[in-house]
């Protein structure tokens, strides 16, 4: 019962990452992402992290992956070509990809693989992966990681309103100079009218 | 909180054999299969005594067997897919909503634990996120629904759905964290048991407002039924389904009413507490669901429905600061006394 929980995961959650790059369309890569998302949250039910399952799904899929959504379905309906970067991005790309390979390689060969021959951890701790556990962990004892990550997010919040502000000052003197542009036009058009009422009293006067 | 041997997955609170919880699941979904069409035939007549006029009253005596003269309509109409969808998503959007409509049913605690039976589908620790978890998936239900159908009043409704989500779902949970840290668990079961001296409503009054403002807009109900505006949308996701597929969206809308109305009354009216004997529990529960979901009606009859930006505004400029004010006042109440 466990393996085929965990393989039908593993399938769906690698299917859904790998599609996620290599769709052409942006919005079946979000789909694709969303997928991934809702069987990791399957495979982190089969570690007993029912929290991190829940947060993962309601914060990710419910509230992140909406918003990319919304850009993608707005923006949507081009193709992205595959592989189309400058010459320096050919170049560096896959050396940070084999550095990134090599780094997580490293990882896993020293302490995941460990433990793979064994039967795992014989008892999980009674209200292992709860809220409450996950709740005393980051505010006892990771209490300072915990709240330099909220800051860091409050700083990039508070950032994206200023970036939005100062975009939006520009567009205020677009609007001007549209307006400027309105305004000439609006002459141009005054202009025309008296040429062509000019030119159909000639006409009259001709005829 | 004991883990029984052998379970693969996480931790559940299971206290009964597999062949009950296979029974109680049963149970549950067919009372609610068999509520929904009452709810239907009910909400016509009220609307038409809202609105002065008879409601259904044609099928059957007093329009009773509407609702089953609709059902068999549904059921034998043609399975239609326009030119434009696209083809496998849009067969899997009306599956995908009431898929998580009805798995949300299984948190609703009819009753505690008697004779080793829990009256209640599961008691997960996580209580309450799992309602918002599947309710952020149902999410992808209308979304995919209104973009697959190929039409641009589809694709709107669906975007609509999209900024409806992320305007009222932080205050809903903002609205809902308040009488967690008063019952101090997030597991339905034990927010119920938290109630024996008060319900939680009269403590937290403004929670149960903001919970139920945002479950108007959870279940596209009108004054926040933006995603469908008949009037401007024809019916925005749904315009290009027919059939069971338009059924199963409007199935999953009416188990989504009966769900809001579930949370609401466990958090915040005292899930199946009620005078009588303990086997009145169950009635007690389907009682309250019953007089939201009459409300949720009433509310229907009553308002007109909002504009999408005034919805958004609403959402982010006075809920969600309210909520959150409700929470930090909480927190200090709870904390100081």
């Amino acid at each position: 019962m466990e393996e085929i929980a965990f393989f039908f995961g593993a399938l769906f959650a690698l299917g859904g990452a790998i599609a996620v790059v290599a769709v052409k369309n942006p919005f079946y890569s979000v789909l694709a992402l969303v997928v991934h998302l809702v069987f990791l949250a399957g495979l982190f039910l089969l570690l007993m992290a029912q929290f991190l399952a829940a947060a993962l799904i309601v914060v990710y899929a419910g509230a992140v992956m909406v918003l990319y959504v919304f850009v993608a379905a707005y923006v949507g309906g081009i193709e992205e070509p595959k592989w189309d970067a400058s010459p320096e991005l050919r170049v560096i790309g896959p050396i940070l990809a084999v550095a990134l390979f090599i780094a997580i390689s490293i990882a896993v060969l020293g302490s995941g693989l460990a433990a793979l021959g064994t039967p795992g951890p014989e008892d999980v701790p009674s209200g292992f992966g709860t809220p409450e556990a996950v709740g005393l962990l980051m505010m006892e004892d990771f209490l300072i990681a915990f709240e330099a990550a909220s800051l860091l997010l409050l700083i990039a919040a508070v950032a994206a309103i200023v970036l939005a502000g100062r975009r939006r000052e520009d567009r205020k003197s677009a609007t001007d100079d549209r307006k400027s542009a309105t305004d000439d036009r609006k002459k141009l058009v005054k202009a025309d009218e008296e040429i062509n009422a000019a030119a159909a009293g000639k006409g009259e006067g001709a005829r | 909180m004991d883990l029984v041997p052998g379970l693969p997955l996480a931790d559940t609170n299971f206290v009964d054999a597999t062949w009950i919880l296979i029974v109680k699941s049963i149970v549950i979904f067919l009372v609610i299969l068999m509520i929904v069409p009452i709810l239907l035939l009910v909400e016509r007549k009220l609307l038409g005594r809202f609105q002065q006029r008879y409601g259904p009253n044609r099928v059957g005596p007093y329009g009773l067997i509407q609702p089953l003269a609709d059902v068999g309509k549904l059921i034998s109409k043609q399975g239609f897919r326009p030119k434009g969808a696209v083809p496998i998503l849009y067969e899997l959007a009306p599956a995908l909503t009431i898929f998580s409509a009805i798995l949300t049913l299984a948190i609703l605690p009819f009753g505690d634990v008697k004779d080793g039976v829990g009256f209640y589908g599961i008691d997960v620790p996580i209580g309450i996120l799992y309602f918002f978890a599947f309710s952020s998936i149902a999410f992808y239900g209308l979304l995919l629904g209104g973009w697959a159908s190929g039409s641009k009043y589809s694709f709107l409704g669906a975007m609509r759905a999209a900024a409806q989500l992320i305007s009222y779902e932080i205050a809903m949970g903002l609205a809902l964290l308040g009488v967690v840290i008063m019952a101090g668990s997030l597991s339905l079961v034990d927010i119920v048991k938290a109630q024996g001296d008060i319900w939680f409503i009269v403590p937290q009054f403004v929670g149960f407002l903001i919970f139920m403002v945002g479950g108007f807009a959870e279940t596209n109900r009108p004054p926040f039924d933006l995603p469908e505006a008949d009037a401007e949308l024809v019916a925005g996701y749904g315009t290009e389904y027919g059939g069971m597929r338009f059924g199963s969206f409007m199935f999953a809308e009416y188990i989504e009413i009966l769900i809001v109305s579930g949370i609401a009354s466990t958090m915040f009216l005292g899930g199946w507490m009620g005078p009588g004997p303990g086997w009145l529990d169950p009635i007690w529960m389907l009682f309250k669901m019953w007089m939201l979901a009459m409300f949720f009606i009433w509310i229907r009859a009553t308002l007109p429905r909002f504009r999408y930006d005034q919805l958004m505004s609403f959402g982010w400029k006075i809920l969600l600061p309210l909520a959150t004010l409700n929470v930090l006042v909480t927190a200090v109440l709870v904390v100081v006394l």
